[in-house]
């Protein structure tokens, strides 16, 4: 297909882009991360999907996964971490603990009751520990959502 | 065995008081208990002796009427080897002290931090006596029988109302109840 015309709205465009390049955060909390990493490997290969560029920093990633049990210590640093992430930027919560606190949410007087208390979650994956397809569901389901979305149209008030 | 070395210990730390525990159930291990104070001469007599040359855990037990802390010593030596439960009782729940034994045996160090994490139970003379597992600005010691779950920490709420299932609610009405009568004793006491 030589000197061929595409033709498609911008906002399609920009969210194709952007939906098959998620660089998740290397961020793992407890045994979820542990699946979370099976993900990313050979077997499942998260990189069929364009969202398996794991990066070492918040400030290069746009898509955090907390994969764990977050505890009342590590909440604040979740949230500091969520912080530091450039817009526009996504939270896939995995697991039950990261959901609703899991098996410690009713006597856990150390662990928060889901990570939507500090951070916007987008996607909840449940499961204890998912498996890594349940997980790669999630990465789908999120990249869905991406490319619904009118960033020309609609102001950025997702996180305000 | 453990008799000898009871006697042992007695013979060469001076008020050390060391006495056997032996369980109800035979099948469960006995262990030695010794005063309190004495515990770094303790620890330097089996290790100078040669009987334990390892130290493999330090836990803690809240009994309520005493706190017990458990030493888990080990003999790695192939002619001798061996494994020591020794236990010492704290009775003061507020300011329980006992000697630190990290100079002794370095892997003392860590495990003592945790005991004074969960238990509140203060090392003198630890290096590095500061919360290992808890953030630093945690109020109690969570594995304390009477340790009162707190509702907020850093403006999160500990028991947000719309997760949690209401009906159940036992752990927190418990816990109210003993911080009420904890209220109600202090207040006694002034």
């Amino acid at each position: 297909m030589q000197d061929g015309i595409a033709l498609t709205t911008l906002d399609e465009f920009l969210n194709w882009g952007r939906k098959n390049s998620l660089w998740p955060m290397t961020f793992g909390l407890a045994c979820c991360a542990i699946e979370m990493m099976a993900t990313g490997a050979a077997k499942y290969d998260l990189e069929r999907f364009g969202c398996g560029a794991f990066m070492a920093t918040p400030r290069r990633a746009d898509l955090m996964i907390v994969a764990g049990t977050v505890t009342l210590k590590m909440a604040t640093r979740v949230k500091l971490l969520y912080e530091q992430m450039a817009e526009p930027k996504y939270v896939i919560s995995m697991g039950s603990c990261a959901n609703k606190g899991g098996p410690y949410w009713q006597h856990g007087y150390h662990v928060l009751k889901g990570v939507d208390e500090v951070v916007p979650v987008d996607v909840y994956v449940p499961g204890c520990p998912p498996r890594p397809e349940a997980l790669i569901e999630g990465v789908m389901t999120l990249q869905k959502k991406i490319a619904n979305e009118r960033l020309l149209r609609d102001k950025w008030v997702k996180h305000a | 065995m453990l008799n000898e070395l009871v006697s042992k210990i007695n013979s060469a730390v001076s008020g050390a008081n060391a006495s056997l525990l032996t369980p109800e159930d035979s099948k469960l291990e006995s262990s030695i208990l010794v005063d309190a104070k004495k515990i770094h001469a303790v620890a330097e007599f089996l290790k100078k002796s040669k009987i334990m040359n390892a130290l493999q855990a330090i836990s803690g037990v809240d009994y309520v009427e005493f706190i017990e802390v458990v030493y888990i010593f080990g003999n790695f030596d192939i002619a001798n080897p061996g494994q020591l439960l020794l236990k010492a009782r704290i009775t003061d729940r507020v300011n329980g002290n006992i000697d630190t034994i990290s100079d002794l045996f370095p892997a003392a160090d860590y495990q003592e931090r945790e005991c004074f994490d969960m238990l509140g139970i203060t090392f003198n003379n630890h290096p590095d006596h500061r919360r290992i597992l808890c953030p630093d600005d945690w109020e109690g010691f969570p594995l304390r029988k009477d340790y009162v779950a707190a509702k907020n920490y850093n403006g999160m709420e500990v028991f947000p109302e719309g997760k949690m299932n209401m009906a159940d609610r036992e752990f927190i009405v418990r816990q109210e109840m003993i911080k009420k009568a904890q209220e109600a004793q202090s207040g006694k006491v002034q």
